[in-house]
């Protein structure tokens, strides 16, 4: 008996000393190396085994400073962001990055949902948290030092799941509304044939797709449909959590990544997928739709339509960064654009949390850094307008 | 010699000096001792009394968080079907005092329905295999098969119950939804009650794989402590019966499980309390809609453990916390629920147990 | 199980429903077998061709990388809900089994306080985690840290550990108690030398199901540890701890392959995990009834 104790005792030890003792290596020593190279004062990162390339550097180059951002150094701190499902991938992206410049902070992402997001940057569970919905008047009476910082431009697309459908097919508003509330239960509805004409359209029944999470994409999309039915308005109106009406063929998912493998699983489905998500959808056989705008155009989610719409908004923007870009009369404007927010206690426990937090969003802004194509390209979000950089670099400098 | 003990009132021992030091130690050590036990005791009685500490801080806690949504949700909660957090951002209202969005309307009745019916599935899939296992453990399997394999159900018990729900929505589902509800739906009859079990059969995510997996998580529960039970059935009456002329059967139906009652009744109510509090793998596999009862065997639904791991994030973003206060409100039901229960089969159990006097323990 | 006559029943109804019985309850085994090795393979069929060992010693980093912070995480998950857990459920299933005074009509006293830890055995493990995330972690504004998560664990499980406490003790057989009285021992040098001695191993198997019972919980945790990306530190509130079961509950459906395998990664090591506590714990049991010489 002492003895299987005494063995069983040794065998933790042994074991925990065998994972501390694998740990040590893998962290102390890499033979892969991080090089870097300046190219239109955006700073490029590139992983070489071994000595660099041709033209890339080992020690990073400083760009020039961008007139109106300026990145801090901050002190070693630990930062925890989570939220929108949609910003997750380009989190991802931006905090290796980040940390291969300035490696005293760690910064560990999450994807659990805008309302997540908002909610625990609003009671102090998290540093940052990530959301594609501005925060509403009663969060803002209940936690009155919120702020939502705008950090990127993305937009939404409608993913469907009809095998032998390939084309791009044209949806609105009401049709979509209609859809989510069972009005229309079957692709081969003549509401769908009329605008899609020459595009057979199979019997097949349609199952609806909706966040079960409480999500910024859930809040971009009912504020399209709100925009394009007044039934939809009045019934359900928007939010990040709405009360879906409940239909026939209906699933709830959790998150952006949810909704992209329940589509692929469910033949006949339609469901509201953020941007960064594309790559999945298109690998998985899928394809997505052409939405019509407040000028009744129909306009495919490209980097020329989301800039459109964007550049029309942008005038307008408050220096909160409080506005909704959905439904739009621009033209060529596609009418499911965003603003990512980022959503921040104006005033921290502690300054190095602070300084951090601070040096972390400048980073995320800067045109020379966060804003660059190599890191939005990967998600094909747009950049943010001078105009907006600035509103965003003022309220990031007020977080203390 | 004796007067001067009998006048002194204490028992001197005859001893010499040195002892009369250790006796003196001794006594020391008596007080240790007895303070030991005093330490056992009272350390013992405040370790006691934190559980039930723990009971009463979870439910003070509930209920001062649901007492706002109580208020304005009021007794039509547990029957309407509507889960709506309403116009989170538009201006709030006030009702009763209370602060709440504009058109925030919740109810719980498919939640309760869901809870119920994944353990009705559960209970009724469970307990013919457990006792059927417990059976095969005890009788039918050689020794050296037995144990290894009731080793082996033992094991199942502790399988995280989220990598049940992983394989059950990865894998289970999706078979079940190919190859034997379809044949099931299109082979069951139009009446009534078999009715709910035709029509749409989904993608696998629904309320019929998740009582089928939730039978499966409380199999081990019940079996083993079945197994155990009927291990220690004496075997005079079983043989007593044998030698009446019963079979294997007769004898299991008359013998073993009247015996032993009590205890697979407590068996099945602690399985029974582990099905309506189980929460992940339910939520991966129901699907997780909101607002109305599966509309048939295999449509998607929830229950109140998987909302409440689902909505609280999202709740939070509810700025009156209004949101927050009704999910208190539904863990409050659902804790309601499973104290019942386990109280309820507390008195079954004593109240059974009063009536069997075993007999010749062997 | 021995026949003692050769009895053939007579009518055909009763050895149809012999046989009935007697194949049911075979099918029953196959029913609870097949489901459990199913599941076990398919956990194994989905981790191992993606399995790469740098699993174990890198931490999470971008949208693959590694478990390491999860594994500690569990690990120190682990060991302070066998302290917090293990001291109260131990010495509560002391107090159950010896100390509790009885009563005056000759029962065991001590009902509304076993009736509690019973109801506590049973409760929804997501409620408690939403009362732990309400009043510790915003209330007290502690955040998602390890204490508020060995709370609530320690909550959870406490009421299996003391049962089987209770029962290993009821299990030491009278005469030792008896003898160790005779000799002159107190109480507590008796329990302490004696008693706790002989139920050593049923109470380490206690701890061990409940430490089982621990590591796979994930819906409290959710609400009360958080996440991150660095090892566990040793700070009790303020700072967010890892776990193994968060990235099951996570990645499963994420449409990146890298992340897909980072869930079934963990649910792996979950397993091995599980099965390392449960087989010690049955080693444990047979290595005593090897050296027990009472019977029950």
């Amino acid at each position: 008996m002492r003895n299987l104790l005494r063995s069983l005792t040794a065998l933790a030890l042994v074991s925990s000393g065998l994972i501390v003792a694998l740990s040590l290596p893998a962290s102390a020593s890499s033979k892969v190396t991080t090089c870097f190279r300046l190219e239109k004062n955006v700073v490029h990162v590139k992983k070489f085994h071994g000595a660099c390339g041709g033209g890339w550097l080992r020690k990073r180059p400083t760009p020039a400073p961008v007139a109106d951002d300026a990145v801090e150094t901050p002190g070693s701190a630990s930062l925890t962001e989570t939220g929108s499902t949609l910003l997750y991938p380009l989190w991802n992206i931006w905090a290796p990055a980040y940390q291969s410049e300035f490696s005293q902070v760690s910064v560990t992402t999450g994807g659990t949902g805008s309302g997540t997001g908002i909610a625990d940057a609003a009671s102090g569970t998290v540093d940052i948290g990530s959301s594609d919905a501005y925060l509403s008047s009663t969060q803002l009476t209940s936690t009155p030092n919120l702020l939502n910082i705008p950090l990127a431009i993305s937009y939404q697309i409608i993913e469907y799941n009809i095998p032998g459908v390939t084309t791009h097919l044209k949806l609105n508003g009401t049709i979509l509304s209609s859809i989510y509330q069972g009005k229309i239960v079957n692709w081969n509805d003549p509401a769908i044939a009329a605008v899609n004409p020459g595009v057979t359209l199979p019997n097949l029944k349609i199952v609806a797709l909706h966040r079960s999470d409480g999500s910024g994409d859930t809040f971009i999309f009912s504020q399209y449909l709100a925009d394009s039915d007044p039934t939809w308005a009045s019934k359900y109106a928007y939010g990040t959590t709405i009360s879906w009406p409940t239909i026939t063929n209906e699933l709830g998912e959790n998150g952006n990544g949810g909704m992209v493998s329940g589509c692929q699983a469910t033949v006949g489905c339609i469901a509201y997928v953020g941007i960064s998500y594309l790559n999945s959808v298109l690998s998985d056989g899928d394809t997505y739709a052409q939405l019509e705008n407040g000028n009744g155009q129909y306009e495919m989610p490209t980097s020329t339509t989301v800039a459109a719409e964007a550049a029309g908004f942008t005038a307008k923007t408050p220096a909160s960064g409080t506005i909704s870009m959905i439904d739009g009369k621009i033209n060529g404007g596609y009418p499911i654009v965003n603003y990512e927010y980022a959503i921040v206690n104006k005033s921290q426990a502690s300054t190095t949390t602070a300084k951090a937090i601070r040096s972390l969003l400048e980073w995320a802004i800067d045109p020379s850094y966060g804003q660059s194509a190599q890191y939005l390209g990967q998600v094909r979000f747009e950049p943010l307008p001078v105009k907006i950089v600035t509103q965003s670099y003022k309220q990031i400098k007020s977080i203390q | 010699m004796g007067d001067d003990i009998a006048s002194s009132g204490m028992t001197l021992p005859v001893v010499s000096d040195p002892t009369r030091r250790a006796f003196g130690l001794r006594r020391v050590g008596s007080f240790l001792r007895g303070s030991e036990e005093s330490v056992w005791r009272w350390s013992a009685r405040v370790a006691s009394l934190i559980p039930l500490v723990g009971l009463v801080f979870v439910l003070t806690v509930l209920a001062i968080k649901a007492w706002p949504a109580i208020r304005v949700n009021g007794p039509g909660f547990l029957t309407r079907s509507a889960w709506s957090p309403g116009s989170t951002y538009g201006a709030p209202v006030r009702t009763d005092g209370v602060l709440h969005p504009v058109g925030s309307s919740y109810g719980a009745w498919p939640l309760i329905a869901g809870t119920l019916q994944t353990s009705a599935i559960a209970l009724i899939v469970a307990l013919p295999i457990s006792l059927g296992t417990a059976f095969a453990l005890t009788e039918r399997l050689p020794r050296w098969l037995a144990r290894p394999i009731s080793f082996f159900v033992e094991i199942l018990a502790g399988i995280p119950s989220v990598i049940i729900g992983l394989w059950g929505v990865l894998t289970l589902g999706p078979f079940l939804a190919d190859h034997v509800y379809p044949f099931i739906s299109n082979n069951m009859p139009n009446v009534p009650v078999l009715r709910y079990f035709k029509g749409n059969v989904g993608y696998g995510e629904g309320l019929l794989t998740s009582g089928l997996v939730l039978g499966l998580m409380i199999v081990p529960i019940i079996a083993s402590t079945a197994r155990d039970l009927f291990l220690q059935v004496p075997p005079l009456p079983k043989e007593g019966a044998e030698a009446l002329g019963m079979t294997e059967a007769e004898v299991a139906r008359r013998v073993t499980i009247p015996w032993v009652r009590s205890g697979l009744i407590g068996a099945t109510v602690l399985g029974l309390g582990r099905a309506l509090g189980e929460t992940i793998a339910v939520a991966m596999i129901t699907g997780s809609i909101l607002g109305k009862v599966a509309p048939n065997v295999y449509g998607t639904m929830t229950t109140i453990a998987a909302t409440i791991v689902s909505q609280l994030d999202s709740a939070a973003t509810d700025g009156t916390g209004f949101a927050i206060s009704t999910l208190a409100e539904a863990g409050l039901v659902l804790a309601v629920i499973s104290v019942v229960v386990n109280v309820l089969a507390r008195v079954i159990v004593n109240r059974t147990s009063q009536h069997l006097a075993p007999v010749g323990r062997g | 199980m021995a026949t003692v006559t050769n009895s053939y029943p007579s009518t055909r109804s009763r050895r149809v429903r012999e046989h009935f019985f007697r194949g049911l309850s075979l099918v029953a085994l196959i029913f609870v077998i097949g489901p459990s090795l199913w599941l076990i393979a398919d956990v194994v069929i989905r981790a191992v061709p993606h399995w790469q060992w740098s699993v174990l010693t890198t931490v999470p980093v971008g949208v693959g990388g590694g478990l390491e912070n999860a594994i500690l995480g569990t690990l120190v998950i682990m060991v302070g809900v066998l302290i917090i857990a293990g001291t109260i459920g131990v010495l509560t299933g002391i107090h159950f089994a010896e100390l509790q005074q009885p009563r005056r009509n000759g029962k065991a006293g001590g009902n509304f306080l076993r009736m509690a830890t019973d109801v506590m055995a049973g409760f929804p493990s997501i409620v408690l985690g939403y009362v732990g995330y309400v009043a510790l972690c915003v209330g007290l504004h502690w955040g998602f840290s390890l204490l508020p998560a060995l709370i609530v664990l320690s909550i959870m499980v406490t009421p299996y550990i003391s049962k089987s406490t209770e029962s290993a003790l009821r299990q030491v057989p009278t005469n030792y108690r008896e003898g160790a009285e005779a000799l002159g021992m107190s109480t507590g040098y008796a329990l302490r030398k004696v008693v706790i001695k002989s139920a050593l191993p049923g109470i380490v198997t206690g701890l061990l199901i409940a430490l089982a019972i621990a590591v796979g919980e994930t819906a409290p945790l959710l609400y009360t540890a958080g996440i991150t990306n660095n090892l566990p530190s040793m700070s009790l509130i303020h700072q967010p701890i890892a776990y193994l079961t968060y990235y099951v509950w996570t990645d499963y459906n994420q449409p990146i392959k890298a992340t897909q395998y980072l869930s079934f990664d963990a649910a792996l090591i979950l397993i091995v995990l599980v099965l390392v506590l449960l087989v010690s714990s049955r080693l444990l049991v047979n290595r005593t009834q090897r050296y027990a010489e009472g019977r029950r």
